[in-house]
């Protein structure tokens, strides 16, 4: 080097300090407000000035204040979700911008596993929901937020009881054993996918089964920022043996780099009535009915002489409440963001109520010059749920909504001295077992978790991360002694104290490598250590027959639950730990991009689980994908059609380790009290469930961005099948698991099409809609070593006169769980059903949906915006086991109320109860899940900020012909364990709701 | 520089994730592995096996009706459930035991192969912890008795050694093999039961009356169409019986419901039987069952409508079978003494009347309250059983809760000094397996099968047990009439009066080669029914077994 050149350089770096100061003395101040297509401000927009350094983030009114030098021209805006703009700054300095929400969000991050990227680098078909376009009405547990919102996803809530389970499908049906639940991923930690919530199985006096709640209430739906949905084995391949039934990966809100601010909702709201009625007789009809069978007779009276509606009187109005409040803030070396929801959501049912209260908390810290990161959060959940007797397999009497169907609505409830009136024609007084069962659980889970990244070089960061998810539940349940008809429990009553606690830990530890080759060509590498184990345990005590709350007339306020020790018989007190479950992986993901028009990914990764047999611990997944970004070729760079055009194509193979721990090995328990005796009789051979995946996909954006489209084929191929084999007898257990060598296979169609239909200023009209078809179905499905087709009978249909009876199957070359019932020939001259004989089942229809589809839309007329969002599924077919033996005709004989369409056939009383394609009704449906009007009304006085109002319904109304209460339902009725689908049995039923709301910013 | 950096870091990385390492073996918590049940569990550890296998007796044989009751009873004269409107239709699973038209893929049939097939696999786990003499005599014993049951229902058995690959198919036992098997490993078990072992446990005497059942029935096992019956076993069931005897240790008790009740563990008859007490909920047998499955909803006040299952009842001509020796039956009860097994209304050997109303025995035409008001059914219509079930067993009359004759053998547990508790669980009856008048009636028998028949001594048995039982003795005595089952004057009915719904009348109308004769309900039939067909299920998974003819 010259001392010329020294000189220059140096003269420079003079006149650039010399500059900069020059800067500082002539400076202007920016401000402005940023504003959604809506009219809403933005808030977290970053605003920048144009080829410099440094910027603001936009408060939560959308104003920014922002100090430039005083030569700066332009400003460049950009938030996520919204397309970047740039804007002249004005002689006045005052700017107001309108961004242009991107439907597609191209430059949006998506969390993918272990790890982010660009939605446009992305190969795989994933799918992102945010906030803003989350379903909205009354929630309770985060995946309804996500219901009809993606293509291929099916999430069906299992009763319309506050808290239920959900059904969630990704890509078709593909479980023959186990819940075929997907992948939960929050905030980079795997989830158990199991809650601490013990289950019950009453047991006696018809009581059977207690329906599952769901395992995501601890987390805060309005905390979460955006839920990312894995679709195709490119995207979940890297979550290997647990990724086949797809991967939900939930990111919650995190601070930003502003000043602190509040954010604060309120919402309130009631149920106000059912979404759709169980057809059962109203109380004229079942008066005439009475008369036209000949069974209100002197020698019976069954006309009582009242007039009641006990499907109302069970209901309640007590108010749905939602408080949220949120601090966040930071700057550019931390954040930290803290919020605390207290929900109260009573079901539609009396006594039914499940509260929350859920704090998260979660900060990121830089230090060493930004070199070290360090990110925590943690997330605090109580939920308390108030249950009422509701059952999945309860028999003739066990059920509160049975009993309020049955009712004989001439009935007053209660006897002259104020007592539970009891007919005694097998159909327990409702009022009776709304008062009688107690049922009252707790649970509280902490989410914690902490991370270190260090930059090791600029193009390698090393990661580590540790989590604990720590989840007990205690649950209260009992029957007071004063129920009447319901042996054995009459006069003696009934007592369940149970706890259960589970632990999962996860330990990362991940180096990722990123660099360029080229300006053209980019590289990264993923490399990662995982380790991850679970626990389970349980414990209950029961006792029976107690001295008080014998008589409804003379009550204490206590429960037997709370003194167990005065029941004369008790139970032996059991406890279960289950055999720890670790898994432990090496996992690799290498990602080229190459002038972002070819992308190819690849993953690997190694799993090794305890639970697999000693022959197989380990097993490996990979999966490639390919992107091809059209539009950024040449020959399309003048196009005016496409603004985006890309097309994919992954393959992989991902894994199902979906079996209970210790199923490998050989054990030993103790099987009742005092008594010793082998309990499983292992199989070395055990290992994962394999899918094999390929997906074919097209993206493209047209008419400016305007509508953005995406379309797959995708095609799922599931073998190994993890499956409860008959076991060779003698044997500990009748069952036994096995890897079975037949196929499973789901394919199908998915198109999403989001426009941005009008936008204008003051008006405008977005709208999205999605589709997906499946085809699912079984082959190859032999008994082991043979050709023999297997025929494994599931669905249990219950109530009485059907005990036994199983109305589905999964056989070979069938789809999982087909209908498999006798035929249904219509009346005799007597009036009775005529059903096939036994043996004559045949294939009767498909319980799952062909069909998917979901439609969101919004339309703002200035500050004035209504969204509704719905859908529904078709092609599928609902099995009524209400109809079949709770409302059935029979019942008008003893006086209790039938079912309309029982009423209107030519059926007599004396008609048979059985199980046929009778009930097997359509299930093709719509509904409409909420609505909301929102009005923005702005900034108020000094403070408040933003401050919207809004009015939502949920549940508005439903289009199907099914005639039970809801055709989104699925009771479990598994068989030994094999799952059942799409059959309703007296569940919950859904209630339309309505809420107002508020929500600002200080 | 850069690369060494590279190779110093991903080995830094390597020791850390091999620190992580774990071997994935699974530590066992709330169960334990073979090797540490057997050092673990220590000198009471065999004994906690062998309560398993006692354990195992329940379900088949006690609280599921649907089980060996259901195949051994419905499948007979002496039991049905008929289709009441909404009630027991159940798919048909009940209507097609009783009219002979199951097949190898009836729930039944599996579950009753499976649970027979527990007790085999738990009694035979036994054998491999190094049980005592006397425990592993109690063990095969158990195991026989499972045996003895697959044989007599689906003609062959699995057996699998102590210690067996149980991913393997075991040897299958079949035949005259199969017979002898039993007969071999009760005889060599026999010296090693305690001679003081009680009732609830495997003793010699059971081992004995299990032994005679081999013998007895030897001939029908064999060839069930035709069978033919080897002079010497029938010596051996005489000499095996006539040893039982003359022990001295039982006699008569002298109510015969006093067998059944929920003070049954002091009967003098019970040879080996499941005990329970009232309340007890640990093990116990539910007995209950026995009367839930049959009795109607309104049968007890206290519990109606809650008071029974309304299903099992008996033929009409079952309890004419009871009019023996010139004494004619009808359905009218008159309280004229027949004989006490058959009951007689509202007079009660048990506890059972002040509080109930219900009596033990058959229970036909109008029912009563505790205090003698006559019970309605649902309807209102009288509590009165008609004997009469239409024909395809499928009701759908007005009439249609109450057709059919039930039985309350086993009498409900009132326990009295604790109010009425439990009636419809934890009961304190114990269930009996073997009773003394049993032993009586295989000797009674053999001496009638045997070379030279012996009428004489045959009778001077059968009628010690009527005389007992309050019927008048007879004066003659036929095998069986072979066109009519039941014919009131032969041994078969005997039989029947005696064991009615004790699990033999199918057995005993195979031996005395009438089992495929018409009777009420079932008008043809199908030698192929004789046996019933192994479970698909099974079949698939074990290439040694085959399907029984005609399956």
């Amino acid at each position: 080097m010259t001392m010329k050149r020294l000189l220059r350089r140096i003269s420079f770096l003079f006149l650039c300090v010399s500059f900069t100061q020059l800067a500082f003395s002539q400076t202007k101040v920016v401000t402005g407000t940023i504003s959604d297509d809506k009219g809403a401000p933005v808030q977290g927009a970053s605003v920048a000035v144009k080829g410099a350094k440094g910027g603001t983030t936009t408060d939560a009114t959308g104003a920014f204040t922002l100090t430039v030098s005083a030569n700066a021209r332009a400003l460049v805006i950009s938030s996520v979700g919204y397309n970047q703009q740039e804007i002249g700054i004005p002689v006045d300095n005052k700017v107001s911008v309108t961004l242009v929400s991107s439907s597609q969000g191209l430059n949006d991050v998506i969390v993918i596993g272990y790890g982010t990227t660009r939605r446009k680098d992305a190969t795989g078909s994933l799918t992102l929901v945010t906030a803003k376009d989350f379903n909205q009405g009354v929630i309770t547990s985060p995946d309804q937020l996500l219901q009809n919102k993606v293509a291929g996803l099916e999430i069906v809530n299992n009763s319309g009881q506050p808290g239920s389970a959900t059904t969630i499908r990704i890509r078709g049906n593909s479980n023959i054993r186990g819940n075929g639940n997907p992948l939960y991923v929050v905030d980079g930690v795997i989830l158990d996918g199991r809650d601490a919530r013990p289950s019950l199985n009453l047991g006696i006096g018809g009581f059977g089964q207690k329906p599952e709640d769901n395992p995501l209430l601890f987390i805060d739906p309005y905390s979460i920022q955006d839920i990312t949905i894995l679709k195709d084995a490119s995207s979940t391949a890297i979550y290997g043996s647990r990724g086949a039934n797809g991967v939900i990966v939930i990111t919650t809100k995190k601070g930003s780099s502003s000043a602190v601010k509040l954010e604060a909702n309120a919402s309130v709201g009631f149920n106000v009535g059912y979404m759709k009625r169980f057809d059962i007789l109203p109380y004229g009809t079942f008066v005439s009915a009475l008369s036209k069978y000949n069974a209100d007779t002197t020698a019976a009276k069954l006309n009582l002489g009242s007039k009641v509606d006990p499907m109302h009187d069970i209901t309640q109005s007590n108010p749905i409440q939602n408080y949220q409040v949120s601090m966040s803030g930071g700057n550019e070396n931390g954040k930290f963001r803290a919020s605390f929801l207290a929900s109260s959501t009573p079901g539609f049912i009396q006594n039914n109520n499940l509260d929350k209260y859920i704090a998260t908390f979660n900060g990121g810290y830089k230090f060493l010059d930004k070199r070290l990161s360090i990110d925590f959060g943690l997330i605090q959940g109580h939920v308390t749920n108030n249950d009422v007797l509701t059952s999945n397999t309860a028999g003739s009497a066990g059920n509160l909504i049975s009993a309020a169907l049955q009712w004989n609505p001439t009935a007053s409830y209660y006897n002259p001295d104020g007592s539970f009136r009891n007919l005694g024609n097998g159909t327990p007084n409702p009022l009776m077992l709304l008062k009688a069962y107690n049922d009252v659980s707790n649970i509280n889970t902490t989410l914690a978790n902490i991370s270190a990244s260090f930059k090791i070089l600029p193009s390698l960061e090393y990661k580590f991360l540790y989590s604990v998810n720590q989840s007990d539940g205690s649950r209260n349940a009992s029957v007071d002694g004063f129920v009447r008809g319901l042996a054995p429990l009459d006069g003696n009553g009934f007592g369940s104290v149970q706890n259960a606690s589970l632990t999962s830990q996860v330990i990362d530890h991940l180096l990722t490598f990123t660099t360029s080759f080229s300006p053209d060509f980019h590289f990264t590498a993923l490399g990662g250590f995982e380790y991850w184990k679970s626990n389970y345990s349980n414990n209950q005590a029961v006792a029976q027959t107690f001295d008080f709350n014998q008589s409804e007339l003379s009550l204490i306020k206590a429960k037997y639950t709370d003194i167990m020790f005065d029941g004369k018989t008790q139970s032996p007190f059991q406890s279960f730990t289950d055999i720890t479950t670790e898994v432990q992986s090496y996992f690799a993901r290498v990602d080229f991009n190459f002038k972002d028009k070819y992308y190819l990914t690849g993953t690997f990764r190694a799993d090794g689980s305890s639970k697999f047999g000693a022959n197989n611990k380990y097993g490996y997944f990979p999966s490639a994908g390919f992107k091809w970004n059209i539009a950024n070729e040449d020959f399309l760079k003048d196009n005016t059609l496409f603004s985006g055009l890309s097309f994919r194509a992954t393959w992989g193979i991902t894994g199902s380790q979906d079996f209970p721990s210790g199923s490998a090995i050989d054990q030993y328990s103790f099987t009742s009290y005092q008594h010793a005796a082998q309990v499983n009789a292992g199989n070395p051979d055990l290992k994962w469930e394999q899918t094999m995946q390929y997906d074919f996909g097209i993206d493209f954006s047209i008419l400016n961005n305007r509508i953005h489209a995406t379309v797959d084929y995708y095609n799922k191929n599931k073998t190994d099948i993890l499956f409860q084999s008959t076991a060779i007898q003698p044997g500990p257990a009748a069952t036994t698991w096995i890897n079975l060598p037949g196929h499973l296979l789901n394919s199908g169609i998915e198109a999403t099409v989001d426009a941005s239909v009008v936008k204008t200023q003051n008006f405008s009209w977005d709208l999205a809609v999605n589709y997906a078809t499946n085809n699912n179905k079984i082959t190859e499905f032999y008994a082991p070593g043979t050709k023999t087709p297997l025929a494994i009978n599931t669905g249990q249909i219950n109530g009485q006169g059907v005990s036994g009876t199983l109305g589905q199957i999964i056989t070979n070359n069938q789809p999982v769980d087909e209908f498999y019932l006798k035929p249904f020939k219509g009346y005799d001259q007597k009036g009775n059903q005529i059903v096939g004989d036994p043996g004559s089942e045949t294939f009767a229809g498909n319980p799952n949906p062909t069909s998917l589809f979901g439609i969101a839309t919004t339309l703002r007329y200035k500050k004035l915006s209504l969204s509704l969002n719905g859908g529904g599924s078709a092609g599928f077919k609902i099995y009524n086991n209400t109809a079949t033996s709770v409302t059935n005709i029979a019942g008008i004989a003893n006086g209790r109320n039938i079912d309309e369409n029982a009423y209107k056939s030519a059926e007599q009383p004396s008609s048979g109860v059985a199980a046929s394609t009778r009930f097997l009704e359509d299930g093709t449906y719509f509904k409409l899940r909420n609505a909301s009007l929102t009005y923005n009304i702005g900034n108020v006085g000094n403070y408040i900020k933003n401050l919207n109002v809004y009015v939502s319904g949920t549940n508005l109304f439903v289009l199907t012909g099914f005639s039970g209460f809801d055709p989104e339902v699925n009771i479990d009725k598994n068989n030994n364990g094999y799952p059942s689908t799409s059959i309703e049995y007296i569940p919950y039923p859904t209630p339309r709701s309505v809420q107002v709301g508020v929500n600002f910013a200080l | 520089m850069r690369i060494s950096k590279y190779f110093k870091l991903s080995a830094m990385l390597t020791l850390v994730a091999l620190a992580g390492c774990t071997k994935l073996d699974e530590s066992y918590t709330s169960t334990v592995s073979a090797d540490q049940a057997a050092s673990a569990l220590g000198a009471n550890g065999v004994g906690l096996l062998l309560g398993s296998a006692y354990a195992d007796l329940i379900t088949p044989f006690v609280s599921d009706q649907g089980a060996i009751f259901s195949l051994e009873e419905n499948s007979t004269d002496e039991s049905l459930v008929p289709t009441r409107g909404g009630d027991w239709d159940d798919n048909g699973v009940w209507r097609v035991v009783h009219n002979h038209t199951w097949n190898a893929d009836h729930s039944q049939v599996l579950s009753v192969y499976n649970d027979l097939n527990k007790l085999n696999f738990d009694a035979t786990n036994v054998l491999a912890f190094k049980p005592s003499k006397e425990q592993a005599a109690e063990a095969r014993f158990l195991r026989a008795y499972a045996l003895y049951y697959l044989l007599d229902l689906y003609n062959q058995f699995p057996f699998r050694n102590p210690g067996d690959n149980l991913l393997n198919a075991p040897k299958v036992y079949k035949g005259p093999e199969a017979i002898q098997f039993i007969i071999d490993e009760l005889t060599a078990i026999l010296p090693d039961l305690g001679a003081g072992n009680s009732n609830t446990q495997a003793n010699p005497s059971s081992a004995k009356a299990l032994l005679m059942n081999c013998y007895l029935n030897r001939g029908a096992f064999n060839n069930r169409q035709s069978p033919t019956f080897d002079d010497a076993d029938m010596q051996q069931v005489i000499t095996l019986g006539t040893s039982i005897i003359s022990s001295g240790k039982y006699t008569f008790a002298n109510k015969y419901f006093s067998n059944f009740n929920r003070t049954n563990g002091n009967s003098p008859e019970l040879i080996w039987a499941f005990p329970s007490s009232s309340g007890l909920t640990v093990n116990n047998p539910s007995v209950n069952t026995r009367w839930m499955m049959g009795f109607h909803y309104n049968e007890w006040v206290g519990q109606a409508p809650n008071a029974g299952w309304n299903g099992f009842s008996t033929t009409g001509d079952f309890y004419k079978s009871f009019g023996a020796s010139g004494q004619t039956i009808d359905y009218s009860l008159n309280d004229t003494l027949v004989d006490t097994r058959i009951g007689r209304r509202r007079l009660s050997d048990s506890l059972t009347t002040a509080l109930s109303g219900i009596r033990p025995g058959f229970l036909v035409g109008q029912q009563y309250g505790p205090d003698g008001t006559p019970l309605k059914d649902r309807k209102g219509n009288p509590l009165s059983f008609d004997p009469t079930i239409a024909p395809t067993m499928i009701e759908t009359g007005n009439n249609l809760e109450v057709t059919g004759i039930r039985v309350a053998k086993y009498v409900p547990d009132f326990s009295v000094e604790n109010g009425d508790k439990y009636y419809s669980s934890n009961p304190g009856n114990w269930f009996v397996f073997y009773r003394y008048p049993e032993v009586l009636l295989m000797v009674a028998e053999a001496y009638l099968r045997q070379a030279t028949p012996n009428p004489t001594a045959a009778m001077a048995l059968v009628n010690t047990l009527r005389t007992a039982r309050g019927a008048v003795p007879v004066t003659s005595l036929a095998l069986v009439n072979p066109t009519n089952v039941d014919d009131p004057n032969t041994m078969l009915a005997e039989r029947g009066r005696e064991l009615y719904w004790e699990s033999v009348r199918r057995t005993d109308l195979i031996r005395y080669g009438v089992f495929l004769t018409p009777w009420d309900y079932k008008t043809t039939d199908d030698p192929k029914y004789l046996v019933f067909p192994v479970p698909n299920q099974a079949l698939a998974v074990n290439p040694n077994l085959t399907q029984n003819p005609g399956y």
